[in-house]
């Protein structure tokens, strides 16, 4: 491996990385609030995805397009609250402790199903979004990077930047923290909750919309690319063991660099390595490498 | 189904399935028939064994998928490639879902739910992955082909065989999933599920138990997938993505959770869809995904839930009950002693515990009291074994037991009841006090009583029934815990520490909100128990209860043990008055 391959692989890996930080934020951010999270996240990622390459096929221009997005995701992500969350409250001990992990899955199911309807089952690519061609290599100290991937890297941490503002710097991200701690004790302080969680929904599915539609030049998309993001995304916020927003960030950009590196390493089986190193991980260190351990006692 | 004939001897149900596979293949009007009844009975062992698992252990796993792959795979390429016996094949792929449940279900011993959901999904990618890439091994998509066929060497009547050794092996293992349901095992796999603490509470090894059913579950997937490869010849990856998982999980939510029978009609239900669903193949992945949602949203107690469910019934009449009678049992009045010598905890630099030291007399009520945030609570957590101390020693009957587990400790008689309650809310209040209870009989005596029906666990329901009684609550046994005042709650989860025959019970707040009548009762039987040589450590706020009864009291301020002595001398030392009412010379 020459010096140059090196910095390319880390490039790569780096923009990988922060997509998978980016849908991991939104995994965090739902159970941080509400204790549950979107199984079907790669899959709302995937519906992002074709969104954009729809749109900028038919010729939008990329801002409208992106915009277009965030729109489509934010009623998703509202649809999948209402309709796959919030009527198990309302069956209380009757649902299933883990019911929402099936009411998540299941919708995402349904998304795929529609997706492969509208665009088929074949991969597609999507057109660059940042340059004109998707060979678009700059130089950097000597070393030759694509653009596209620098400025998806670029964006990606923009993204994660407001999000930290969100989450601490805003009065929402306040009320998000207020009803993980106590819903109830953030309802007598006149929090909406429900609306929080909604919120929280809503956001998440904005990030994996943002983050389909920033993969979308980077890998071929298919209706069915959408587990493997869930998967990864949900190992990247268990390295952050759920509770850390800079530790999924740590943990993201570690897993989308040991990524790259093991596929140069072994191109079969390489994207493997990283996931049994995290369930590896898991099995000793269950708060992941960042989060805090707390006792069950009641 | 036979938990919902309860009428009937479980033998003679079990003898009828019997007889009705056995003249199945005979009658089916054509082999296809027999086909779907072998897809049937294999199916259906590995929702036996999710159902298990999410209803009774309440873990979650989107990976079984996973392990039916590895079952299908080991035996098919050991029996295929290296010309295996398939007997020897078939076990080998067995033993290798056991161990390979025993490490994803690793992930499961500290943590649950989550983490559990994400790596079993993970496991499930990275099997489906392995067999599609690994073509020189397994295949690929292309396949292993030739895989031998169970047919016992008759090629014309090896589908029939085939039939009777898949449908022979779902009837063993719906009666060991009855079984499990309807005896101490089952029960103890819900108080898994209620929570971590209550199930060492009752003196059961967590960790233990998880990854115990988890792999149990694993290997009953494995088992199907065994029965999946042998049964058609042929053994692709494509048959083993997610759709596989995922229906497996409809199979056993559109069943019903947690309810013995609800598999056999979950998988019924299922293969009736596949069947319907591939005229329409192009929606299919949204029928399944809506069938999820408006199953767990709209039935969650799944198809089971409509023949309604079996009431539990104590068997034991509320008057005839003989009267129950206190006892140490085996215990020895010794091992009522219970010693804290100078125990300090303290969470991230804040001191909640400091150096306290406390003795109970065997036969003994200690008392201990403190204004709030005295460190009260984590006193008993800390005795209990649910905290590890920072320093000191803690001993019961004399012996160090500092290193102990809560479920060690639980057997060695310390016995503790909750601040806020801990029952199993699903089952009947007769059954949470059985909880409490040592399973008295060897496994296979319990089982052959199970078996016959009539009489199984009758000892333990009649004691159980003895001990409400003595609490005053016979009439509430059939009841569940949910639909109890809050009184009678407690009442309900004091029957059960007294089931687990206490030589020290540790009461937490036993009378914090019932109403005084309802604590004079317990003042009462507290004292009962005391009579029977128990000794008791109770922390409680009442203090007309505490002086009332305790032998010794021990007061605790600040994490510092400020007094201990008598009711009366405890109420005089100024030291107390001040803790409670605040420093004199400041009002003055």
């Amino acid at each position: 491996m020459t010096l140059l391959n090196f910095f390319q692989l880390l490039v790569s890996g780096i923009a990988m990385g922060a997509i998978y930080t980016l849908t991991a934020k939104g995994l965090f951010i739902t159970h941080l609030a509400t204790h549950r999270l979107n199984f079907g996240q790669g899959d709302f990622l995937m519906v992002g995805a074709f969104a954009s390459i729809g749109m900028l096929t038919a010729g939008v221009p990329a801002p409208l397009a992106v915009l277009g997005v965030l729109v489509i995701m934010g009623v998703l992500g509202y649809l999948l609250e209402r309709f796959a969350i919030r009527p198990l409250d309302r069956l209380g001990d009757r649902a299933g402790a883990y019911s929402w992990v099936l009411t998540t899955a299941g919708s995402a199911l349904i998304l795929q199903n529609i997706v492969e309807l509208g665009f088929g089952k074949s991969a597609q690519y999507a057109p660059p979004l940042f340059s004109k061609t998707r060979d678009n290599v700059i130089n950097i100290f000597g070393v030759g990077i694509f653009f596209e991937e620098a400025a998806i890297i670029i964006t990606a941490f923009v993204v994660v930047g407001a999000f930290y503002w969100f989450l601490f710097g805003s009065r929402w991200g306040k009320a998000v923290y207020a009803v993980a701690f106590n819903p109830e004790a953030a309802s007598l302080f006149g929090i909406d909750v429900r609306g929080v969680v909604v919120l929280v929904f809503v956001l998440a599915a904005l990030m994996a919309g943002i983050s389909g539609v920033l993969v979308g030049p980077l890998v071929s998309v298919h209706p069915h690319m959408g587990l493997i993001f869930t998967i990864k995304a949900l190992a990247v916020a268990a390295v952050g063991g759920f509770t850390n927003p800079v530790g999924i960030l740590v943990g993201g950009l570690l897993f989308g660099g040991a990524e790259a590196f093991s596929n140069y390493w072994d191109s079969a089986f390489g994207d493997l390595y990283p996931l049994l190193f995290v369930m590896a991980l898991l099995a000793v260190r269950p708060s992941g490498l960042f989060g805090e351990r707390r006792a069950d006692v009641r | 189904m036979p938990s919902l004939m309860p009428r009937i001897p479980r033998l003679a149900v079990y003898g009828l399935a019997a007889a009705a596979i056995a003249i199945f293949p005979l009658v089916a009007p054509n082999p296809f028939f027999v086909h779907v009844g072998q897809t049937f009975a294999y199916t259906a062992i590995a929702v036996i064994g999710l159902n298990i698992l999410l209803g009774l252990s309440g873990q979650m796993s989107l990976g079984h998928g996973g392990f039916y792959a590895v079952g299908a795979y080991v035996s098919a390429i050991l029996a295929t490639t290296y010309g295996w016996p398939l007997t020897v094949s078939m076990a080998m792929a067995l033993a290798a879902c056991l161990v390979v449940g025993l490490m994803v279900g690793a992930v499961a011993l500290r943590t649950r739910g989550l983490y559990l959901a994400m790596a079993t999904l993970a496991f499930g990618f990275i099997v489906e992955i392995v067999a599609q890439r690994w073509v020189s091994v397994t295949g690929g998509t292309m396949g292993l082909m030739g895989v031998p066929q169970v047919d016992f060497g008759n090629f014309r009547m090896g589908p029939t065989y085939f039939f009777w050794f898949a449908a022979g092996l779902l009837l063993l293992v719906q009666i060991a999933s009855d079984y499990v349901f309807g005896s101490s095992i089952g029960r103890r796999l819900n108080a898994v599920k209620e929570s971590v603490s209550f199930a060492a509470t009752v003196g059961l090894n967590v960790p233990l138990w998880r990854i115990g059913v988890f792999a149990a579950s694993a290997a009953l997937a494995g088992l199907a997938g065994v029965l999946f490869a042998h049964q058609s010849g042929f053994v692709s990856s494509d048959a083993f993505n997610i759709r596989l998982t995922i229906s497996l999980l409809i199979a056993t939510v559109i069943g019903g959770l947690g309810r013995s029978a609800g598999p056999l009609l979950g998988t019924a239900i299922l293969i009736g869809i596949a069947e319907a669903i591939a005229a329409v193949h192009d929606i299919g992945l949204m029928l399944y995904g809506g069938i999820l949602l408006v199953v767990l949203l709209l039935f969650p107690e799944g198809a089971i839930g409509l023949f309604g469910r079996r009431r539990a019934k104590s068997g034991v009449a509320a008057d005839a009950v003989s009267a129950f009678l206190p006892a140490l049992a085996a215990r020895g009045r010794a091992a009522g002693r219970l010693d804290v010598e100078g125990v300090t905890k303290s969470y991230a630099g804040v001191v909640a515990l400091r150096d306290a030291t406390l003795s109970v007399e065997p036969g003994t009520v200690h008392a201990l009291i403190g204004p709030n945030g005295a460190g009260k609570s984590t006193f008993i957590n800390v005795v209990a074994g649910l905290y590890a101390p920072t320093a000191g020693r803690i001993l019961i009957g004399g012996s160090d037991v500092t290193q102990l587990p809560a479920h060690r400790r639980a057997r060695l008689g310390l016995v503790r009841t909750f601040q806020n309650l801990q029952l199993i809310q699903g089952v009947s209040v007769l059954e949470n006090v059985m909880l409490g209870m040592e399973r008295r009989r060897g496994l296979l005596a319990d089982v052959l009583d199970f078996l016959g029906g009539k009489g199984h666990e009758a000892r333990e329901r009649a004691e159980a029934a003895s001990i409400l009684a003595f609490l005053g609550i016979g009439t509430l046994a059939d009841m569940k815990p949910k639909d109890l005042s809050y009184g009678h709650r407690k009442l309900v989860e004091l029957a059960r520490a007294i089931a687990q025959k206490p030589a020290i019970l540790l009461l937490d707040e036993p009378v914090a909100g019932v109403n005084p009548q309802e604590a004079r009762e317990v003042a009462r039987i507290v004292g009962k128990l005391r009579d029977a040589g128990i000794s008791v450590l109770l922390v409680e706020h009442n203090m007309e209860f505490v002086m009332g009864l305790a032998d010794r009291v021990t007061v605790l301020d600040f994490g510092n043990r400020i007094a201990c002595g008598t009711p009366a001398e405890v109420q005089k030392d100024p030291n107390v008055i001040r803790a409670y009412l605040g420093a004199v010379e400041d009002a003055a």
